[in-house]
């Protein structure tokens, strides 16, 4: 059981350290899919492993709103968005280190937590921290609002990954009310980027700065 | 509807009158829901002070409610915030722990705020209700940090562990926990400083409300600060009951002299509440004095006194905010210069104002001389505590309190006079009709009240020192000997009065003179004439003497404080400046509490916010990075 969630969690870091690495949309979103994939497989694999059946049923539920219906809507969102915000030819090494030195950091800040747990998945415990804070990352350094959307989209799923590795998988009604409340702030923020879209015929960062007060 | 939530309210009031006597008369009662709300749950209960202002709530808010059916006729905004304003008023005496006085405190102050929002169309209740919300919500910061204070050092939230666990703290931690409290308290009972939104508030909202606003809400705020003072820190050092005496003073002067200048009928009243709760601290502030002191029967009168005042203004302030309603429902108008004649055409409400006004001037056989007269005789037996310093506060207080009573007079003379005397000076004023039945009746009770009250204080008084007994410390008879059923006799025989005696000889000296012309054998018939003009054709309401006119010598002795500036806009004809088109004269004065104090914390407040701006850069990232560096920063530290 360990190998196998360790093999997940580790996964899922990896693709979230790719995200970092790949600029344009259209690539996030399928990584995004991706990554959303394998935590589902891992929610799955620890609801198995573990024999707890609702946890099964929570990852069929997570890779429906994840893998398919979020990303038709950021689909909906990002048409005719430039498909690479920001200025061509950038590099991504920096983003890169920085994502590498958030995976420390996410480690320092665990070790309290592997210490005190005796779970068979306490070594995942940090990858799927360090998932977090690389989604936080992502949506710190966002340059348009589908950057910032992504980047917190990441961030839950690493939150999601924490949840099921730390306790086996919360209660049906919090992981229900965190899906509900997820899938709401996408719409929302749907509705939010048509309206700046068609306030200032963009969705970049830099335009946002008009709206202060 | 609205008629039935406002009959609602009445009876709701009924109920906190009996429950509010059973209390004074003794009754204990509890109710403790403990899962209802975190923190120690609800709980209520009555003892004789909570009992005192529990009925006075209720007895405000029977006449305010009869008042309320027959003046906001069947409009429906307003009675569910009136239904909960009532309600929480009741609850916030009989609070026994923190989270459920919090609550009701609240809650009381949330319903005032949308009562006061009531014409929301209008940019000066707006404004009022803001700085009403900003006030009420800075003093309950400082009563949340005290109670909290308290909580954590005596390891209770019950008011009950508080009575025996604050006496044992350090002398500091008790000054700190009371002068937050009392901050917080004095900033609703509208203490000066802290009293610049009483005259927006009260005005702003629909009369029946600022009676209840002005009649006891203010009243909770001296409820607490006697709660705080005398009951849950027992008693404490000589500066409680000197600031409290000093801050009484300061509230009553500044208060009438405000009130002077003031043209606006209900601002004016407004002023005088504040004016009023300055007399009520003075017998406060004098209790606590004498309480510290070791003299227990003056601290008795002390409280009593500031008792007997606390359930007097409820009465005349409740009876004159109605009968200024009235007036405003009929002319709609607040300023009395647009005002005058009124007598003719609404006698009804011109009585009561008149009842009011002899009231809250403090003319014999009313109830506002009563509370009065015990506050001076409470003050003037200062010369038993033996420490100089004290003496000369007193001094102050006796001086403070003989010229507010004085200035309170020449105030009323204007407002009655210009108001309902002479010739009207408006339109609005000479179509004004008599009040409907509903509001005469609501107005008819609170007449009983100050009449009753007045003519009563044998049977009052009696009931009140047991409220006040408990309160009073150590030496405090617990049954005064205060008279008989005629006289009342203080402190041996120190003071007597006998009101009723007052009742008959005022009667007889205004009887005696008719029957000694009908005995003469004068003529009965009625004879009319012109007013003397001074030998002018016509006589016009443009020649009346005005309110301004009126309160301008006081501008002149006050000028230090009123700082009034002088307005002169002459348009002259453009042909020849010999001919003066149109004058144009304001005198208007300034508020040394806004120019001195207000506008510099204010103007802190906006350099401090200018010079934290820079965070708001106007960049998502920016913020978003806020996020992140707090949770990693958080995350590793805690």
């Amino acid at each position: 059981m360990t190998a196998t969630t360790n093999l997940l969690a580790f996964l899922g870091l990896v693709v979230a350290l790719l995200f970092v690495w790949r600029q344009s949309w259209p690539s996030r979103l399928r990584l995004f899919a991706a990554q959303s994939a394998v935590l589902a497989l891992l929610a799955t694999a620890v609801g198995v492993l573990a024999a707890r059946p609702g946890l099964v049923v929570l990852g069929a539920g997570f890779a429906l709103v994840k893998v398919w219906i979020i990303p038709r809507v950021l689909r909906r969102i990002a048409a005719g968005a430039p498909v690479r915000p920001g200025a061509p030819g950038r590099s991504s090494g920096m983003a890169l280190l920085v994502a590498g030195a958030l995976v420390v950091a996410a480690y320092v800040v665990m070790l309290p937590v592997h210490a005190a747990t005796r779970l068979p998945t306490q070594g995942a415990i940090p990858l799927a921290f360090a998932m977090a804070l690389i989604g936080l990352y992502v949506c710190v350094t966002g340059r348009d609002a589908l950057g910032h959307i992504l980047g917190f989209l990441v961030f839950e799923n690493g939150v999601f990954g924490l949840a099921i590795l730390a306790t086996y998988g919360l209660p049906g009604i919090v992981e229900a009310g965190v899906f509900l409340d997820v899938l709401v702030i996408v719409f929302i923020m749907e509705v939010v980027v048509v309206q700046v879209r068609r306030e200032h015929a963009s969705i970049a960062e830099d335009r946002l700065r008009e709206l202060r007060g | 509807m609205a008629r039935l939530g406002y009959a609602l309210a009445a009876v709701l009031g009924l109920a906190a009158v009996g429950g509010g006597a059973a209390g004074m008369l003794g009754r204990e009662w509890t109710l403790a829901v403990p899962w209802l709300v975190p923190l120690g749950g609800l709980e209520l209960a009555l003892d004789p002070l909570g009992g005192f202002f529990l009925a006075l709530v209720g007895a405000a808010a029977v006449p305010a409610s009869i008042y309320a059916i027959g003046a906001a006729g069947g409009a429906a905004r307003g009675v569910g915030a009136y239904l909960v304003f009532v309600a929480a008023m009741c609850a916030v005496p009989l609070a026994a722990n923190v989270m459920t006085f919090a609550l009701a405190w609240e809650l009381m102050s949330l319903a005032s705020y949308f009562l006061v929002l009531h014409e929301r169309e209008r940019p000066e209740s707006v404004q009022a209700a803001w700085a009403y919300a900003v006030m009420t919500h800075v003093g309950l910061a400082c009563l949340l940090g005290g109670m909290l204070l308290l909580s954590a050092w005596t390891g209770s939230v019950r008011f009950a562990d508080w009575r025996a666990g604050a006496p044992l703290l350090a002398a500091g931690a008790r000054d700190l926990a009371f002068a937050l409290l009392a901050l917080g308290f004095a900033g609703k009972a509208g203490v000066i400083p802290l009293h610049i939104w009483l005259p927006l508030a009260h005005p702003a909202a629909p009369s029946h409300v600022s009676a209840l606003m002005s009649g006891v809400m203010i009243k909770l705020g001296v409820y607490g600060l006697m709660r705080a003072g005398v009951d849950w820190l027992g008693g404490g050092p000589a500066w409680w009951g000197t600031a409290l005496l000093l801050a009484g003073v300061v509230s009553a002067v500044v208060g009438v002299l405000y009130a002077l200048v003031e043209h606006d009928l209900k601002r004016l009243l407004a002023f005088h509440s504040i004016e009023n709760v300055g007399i009520i601290l003075m017998g406060l502030g004098a209790g606590m004095l004498y309480r510290q002191a070791g003299l227990g029967g003056l601290a008795l009168l002390g409280l009593v006194a500031a008792l007997y005042h606390t359930a007097n203004h409820a009465a005349f302030k409740g009876l004159l905010f109605l009968a200024a309603g009235a007036v405003v429902h009929a002319t709609g108008t607040r300023d009395v210069e647009r005002l005058g004649g009124l007598i003719k055409r609404m006698p009804w409400t011109a009585a009561c104002f008149l009842v009011g006004a002899a009231a809250i001037s403090a003319l014999p056989p009313l109830n506002g001389f009563v509370s009065e007269w015990l506050t001076f005789v409470a003050l003037l037996q200062n010369t038993q505590i033996a420490a100089p310093p004290l003496n000369l506060v007193f001094a102050l207080g006796i001086a403070g309190l003989a010229l507010t009573s004085g200035l309170a007079m020449a105030c009323f003379v204007k407002a009655f006079g210009i108001t309902f005397l002479a010739l009207p000076r408006s339109d609005a004023a000479a179509g004004a009709r008599e009040a409907g039945p509903a509001m005469r009746a609501g107005m008819a009770l609170l007449v009983a009240a100050c009449v009753a009250l007045g003519l009563g204080p044998t049977v009052v008084l009696p009931r009140l020192a047991a409220v006040a007994a408990p309160l009073a410390g150590a030496g405090a008879p617990a049954r005064p000997a205060l008279g008989d059923w005629l006289t009342v006799q203080l402190s041996g025989d120190f003071a007597s009065l006998s009101p009723l005696a007052i009742a008959a000889a005022l009667t007889l000296g205004l009887a005696a003179p008719l029957v000694a012309l009908r005995l003469a054998g004068a003529s009965r018939r009625r004879r009319l004439y012109e007013t003397w003009g001074c030998g002018r054709m016509l006589q016009t309401a443009r020649m009346e003497y005005t309110a301004t006119a009126f309160a301008n010598p006081f501008k002149r002795v006050f000028d230090f404080f009123y700082r009034p500036a002088k307005r002169l806009d002459i348009e002259f004809h453009p042909e020849s400046r010999l001919f003066v088109e149109r004058i144009e004269y304001a005198n208007p004065t300034r508020s040394i509490f806004e120019d001195w104090l207000y506008r510099p914390v204010l103007a802190g407040l906006h350099a401090a916010a200018r010079s934290v701006r820079p965070i708001q850069s106007g960049s998502a990232n920016l913020y978003l990075a806020y996020i992140l560096v707090a949770l990693i920063v958080l995350l590793v530290f805690a």
